[in-house]
């Protein structure tokens, strides 16, 4: 057995024992230290990089590690082996992935007006914002020697008797709680309740003074990030929000990793936990805690995410969704509560999940596609969702057509040496002087926040800076020679953002070639289904009205940048509307209102699918879109005219 | 109903490049038709034919060898090459550069250079040995050593554009061949890089890459075709340079070229094989969209500029 010490730059060591030979990212994965390792540790992407501080590891160079870098101690972590005793240091770029839980604080108005836009827009729409589940108070005469009703049926009674309904039901957590409340209350009570027609559903008995807030809980899971929100299901108050990195990128950046991974023995449970509690239930616990409110006091979830993160967090079969003839276990369902899979809420809170269209446009597109508001519209709109996948829907109040193309992580800062995502340190915005190529930056977190590296909005901004300052060719490559511009050994060209002094990290932050080529393919990828989608429907691009765009990609995304890199169609800018995260405000409204979940049942069953890999076009499309802007330059006239 | 012809105008031409000095000087491109559409239009210049030679001697075919018999130097191979009939121009293959096959020096590399480049009076064009680092070395020097020579230089690639473009095309004046593989984005992607270099779009010719037919030439065909499409249908200047395919190359490697007769009895004679496949690729690269071939085979050379003068 030997020692293994994790070192952190903010945090404690962590320290556990392994056998002679086991994979240092194996040991980490085991005792729960996150190593990013987006390629799931084939040693392709060079990401899991960690730095010896004492002892010695069978760990060969790999092209990701610079001879320099080797004498200085950095190790790929996912093909050193162990060969005694060790302590290594885990650089914060890499571990920024799952920590960082972030609880947001609700005083700033910007926090929440994403999500109240969305509550206005539905119900500008005609849905009214209502949903089954209710207070009621409930008043029962106290039992005698002459009234010996049991406490179950005395509160059924009393509940018929006021409302009128035929049926109440009464589950065992609330079962267990009614004795003592009613006899601390004098059998004066409010109940929560899930109302239908005929039918009413206990989840809960009160004192007939208490303050009674119904909590709900609105989620998005994204393959990335997960995010939350915690409300009052009458008012439709947030009462809390976070977001956390996916406990499962350990197990691979993307959903074909995943899904490889969670076919291992015990894979499936592993996935599963991570989400769960690894992801899910801290972040309940933490917002709860921090508006002091119970969890035990959700009593409703709506969850939107694409169909292999819905599939890993029920534990389903994920295999067929990446095999052909790609199919799902399912594309809704309504039997799912809380307590199936282990999340820490009221026990019998029912889950909504955002409906699926296939295996690649899931329920957070449905989601987003409610709030952006595309199907009441005459108006064509484009819809863009830009995550680990990138999906796209596009059409009005009379038809919708949804597609998705594989953008890869780079949007979410995955794929890039020193990609990260929109969190503290990383860099959301970016100019550079095209005299003196001096780049100006603005960084999430604090004020005097280091960089410690590039978030989606960063890489637009920086790589569009590099192009319009000449100092990469519309193919990504370095053209021009300055101080920050640097060549390794295989004459690979950089562009220094912060040199280790500038930095938050014991790294410098730098742009290479390879960032920039995959990010020039992430953005290929979205703007040749854009095109390949269009020009399938006879639609030019001058015919779009309104573009809305989603994800997780930093709020501040210059879309004059994005324009400019030939990731969006060159279209007036006023047209181009961020609208954060929509699968999460998508899933907000369908937890607050049945009508809004049934309308995305509803535009669900209305979406066409374009499979695009079935669409010859498309590779041609996309190689052309691999070059900035984009090889035919007539698509991007206000770009060609600077 | 009698037949009324209506010539497809374009109102675009492919650029006309000028390689080689004096009266032998020859102009490629120049077009306003697709190939040999000249009841649109009369084709401006004809595709023309270059012949092959290496600097790693000749290759091991009888008709070949017997026709450069007596030839012992690369000069006087290299006259033989310019006097074959039906010859344009000739091309110098540096294939010993490779480092992975003889890797010869630059320095003895550029003496076979100079040796040729004296020894004819027809336009040269020299190709590299076709691994990007030697030739981002090369190729530069080749330039400089035929400086005044107005020559060809294959070929610029994305990844050594900038070293060959930059020496080639800004420093000492010759042509530059811009090599890409078998896709129209990823020519003109080259294109706009090598133009935004600073080097003259008049100044380039495209290798679009190719294949020996049968050995997925349709990409090859819809490549040329779509060049041609949009250079002259929507006038896009980043695609109107001239092609120039190097078709012995594909050719004489495959088993079609190779098999041995003892192996193959039912294919005929291994010589006539070679020829067929040099012909039949140079025929169809010409009708998809090429202003000129390179070959090896005299047979071949005479067959395809009959071919050409007959059609334009």
């Amino acid at each position: 057995m030997f020692k293994v010490t994790f070192k952190f730059e903010n945090g404690e060591d962590v320290t556990t024992f392994a056998q002679e030979g086991e994979i240092l990212l194996e040991v980490a994965r085991k005792t729960n230290v996150a190593i990013d390792a987006p390629c799931s540790g084939n040693a392709s992407c060079g990401k899991c990089k960690v730095k010896l501080v004492a002892g010695e590891m069978n760990s060969p160079k790999t092209r990701h590690i610079s001879d320099e870098e080797y004498a200085e101690g950095w190790r790929l972590a996912c093909v050193s082996k162990l060969t005694g005793d060790v302590e290594v240091q885990v650089p914060d770029i890499a571990s920024a992935y799952r920590s960082r839980m972030k609880v947001a604080d609700l005083s700033s108005k910007e926090e929440i007006a994403i999500f109240d836009q969305a509550k206005s827009d539905v119900e500008a729409a005609g849905i009214t914002l209502k949903n089954s589940l209710d207070i009621i108070h409930v008043t029962m005469d106290e039992p005698t020697l002459d009234d010996t009703m049991p406490d179950n049926e005395r509160l059924m009674r009393a509940i018929k008797r006021e409302t009128g309904v035929k049926r109440v039901r009464l589950p065992y957590s609330a079962l267990r709680k009614i004795s003592v409340v009613f006899r601390e209350n004098h059998f004066d009570v409010q109940c929560i309740v899930r109302r239908t027609a005929n039918d009413i559903f206990v989840y809960d008995v009160y004192g007939r003074d208490e303050k009674v807030v119904i909590g709900g809980l609105a989620i998005d899971i994204g393959t990335t990030t997960v995010s939350a929100l915690l409300v009052n299901m009458q008012t439709g108050e947030i009462l809390g929000k976070a977001s956390a990195g996916n406990g499962q990128i350990r197990y691979g950046a993307d959903v074909i990793n995943r899904i490889i991974e969670s076919m291992k023995p015990g894979g499936s449970e592993k996935l599963q936990d991570a989400v769960v509690n690894e992801t899910i239930n801290p972040m309940i616990e933490q917002m709860c805690r921090s508006c002091g409110f119970s969890p035990l006091h959700i009593y409703r979830m709506c969850i939107a995410s694409n169909t292999t993160m819905n599939h890993l967090l029920t534990g389903m079969n994920g295999d067929p969704i990446r095999m052909e003839p790609y199919i799902p276990t399912f594309y809704k369902t309504n039997s799912l509560f809380a307590s199936d899979i282990g999340i820490r809420v009221n026990p019998d809170a029912h889950i909504i999940l955002a409906p699926n269209i296939g295996s690649y446009v899931g329920g957070d597109i449905t989601a987003g596609t409610l709030v952006s508001m595309l199907w009441n519209r005459p108006e064509f709109s484009l819809f863009i969702d830009l995550g680990t996948n990138g999906e796209l829907v596009f059409g009005n109040s009379d038809f919708m057509m949804s597609c998705a193309c594989s953008a890869g992580p780079a949007f979410e800062g995955g794929d890039i040496s020193c990609g990260m995502r929109a969190t503290d340190g990383a860099i959301e915005a970016c100019t550079i002087d095209a005299e003196t190529m001096e780049p100006s930056y603005s960084i999430i977190g604090d004020e005097g926040e280091k960089p410690i590296g590039l978030c989606g909005s960063g890489i637009i901004d920086v790589i569009s800076e590099l192009f319009r300052t000449g100092i990469i060719n519309p193919k990504g490559k370095f053209v021009r020679e300055g101080k920050r511009v640097r060549h390794d050994e295989y004459g690979m060209g950089s562009y220094v953002l912060a040199f280790e002094e500038e930095s938050g990290t014991v790294k410098e932050v730098e742009i290479n070639e390879v960032d920039i080529d995959n990010f020039i393919r992430a953005k290929g990828a979205i703007f040749s289904a854009i095109r390949t989608m269009l020009v399938s429907l006879d639609f030019d691009i001058s015919m779009i009205d309104d573009v809305y765009v989603a994800g997780g990609i930093g709020s501040g995304i210059n879309m004059k940048n994005a324009v400019r890199i030939g990731m969006f169609p060159d279209i007036p800018l006023e047209k181009f509307h961020y609208i954060g995260n929509s699968s999460l405000s998508g899933a907000y409204t369908m937890l607050l209102s049945k009508e809004a979940e049934q309308k995305c049942y509803e535009i669900a069953s209305n979406m066409t699918y374009l499979e695009l890999s079935t669409v010859p076009s498309y590779m041609d499309e996309f190689v052309a879109c691999c070059f900035i802007p984009h090889t035919d330059t007539s698509l991007f006239p206000s770009v060609t005219e600077q | 109903m009698p037949f009324n012809q209506k010539p497809q105008k374009f109102n675009a031409n492919i650029n006309t490049v000028e390689i080689g000095c004096g009266d032998k000087a020859i102009k490629l491109g120049g077009e306003c038709t697709f190939p040999f559409y000249t009841f649109d239009a009369p084709t401006e210049n004809a595709p023309k034919v270059g012949v092959e030679i290496s600097d790693m001697g000749l290759i091991n075919v009888p008709g070949i060898q017997e026709y450069y018999a007596g030839a012992a130097t690369m000069a006087e191979i290299a006259k033989k090459a310019e006097a074959m009939e039906g010859a344009d121009f000739v091309c110098l293959r540096l294939e010993g550069g490779d480092p992975n096959g003889a890797d010869k020096s630059i320095e003895e590399l550029i003496a076979v250079v100079k040796e040729v480049g004296e020894a004819v009076s027809c336009p040269l064009v020299v190709e590299g040995c076709k691994n990007v680092e030697k030739d981002s070395e090369l190729l530069p020097k080749v330039a400089e050593a035929l400086q005044g020579k107005n020559v060809l230089v294959l070929s610029a690639r994305e990844e050594d554009y900038k070293a060959v473009g930059a020496a080639a095309g800004l420093a000492y004046n010759q042509k530059v061949g811009a090599e890409s593989a078998v896709d129209i984005n990823l020519a003109k992607q080259l294109n706009v890089v090598t133009t935004q270099l600073g080097v003259k779009a008049q100044d380039i010719v495209m290798n679009v890459g190719s294949a020996a037919v049968g050995y997925g030439f349709e990409y090859v065909v819809s490549t040329m075709d779509r060049i041609k499409g949009a250079a002259l249908s929507q006038n896009d200047n980043m695609l109107q340079m001239p092609i120039i395919t190097p078709v012995a190359d594909e050719t004489w490697g495959v088993k079609e070229a190779m098999a041995s007769e003892e192996d193959m009895p039912e294919w005929g004679p291994l010589e006539e094989r070679g020829i067929s496949m040099e012909v039949q690729t140079a025929a169809a690269v010409l009708a998809s969209g090429s202003d000129a071939v390179i070959l090896r085979h005299p047979k071949s050379v005479a067959t395809i500029s009959k071919m050409i003068k007959e059609l334009v």
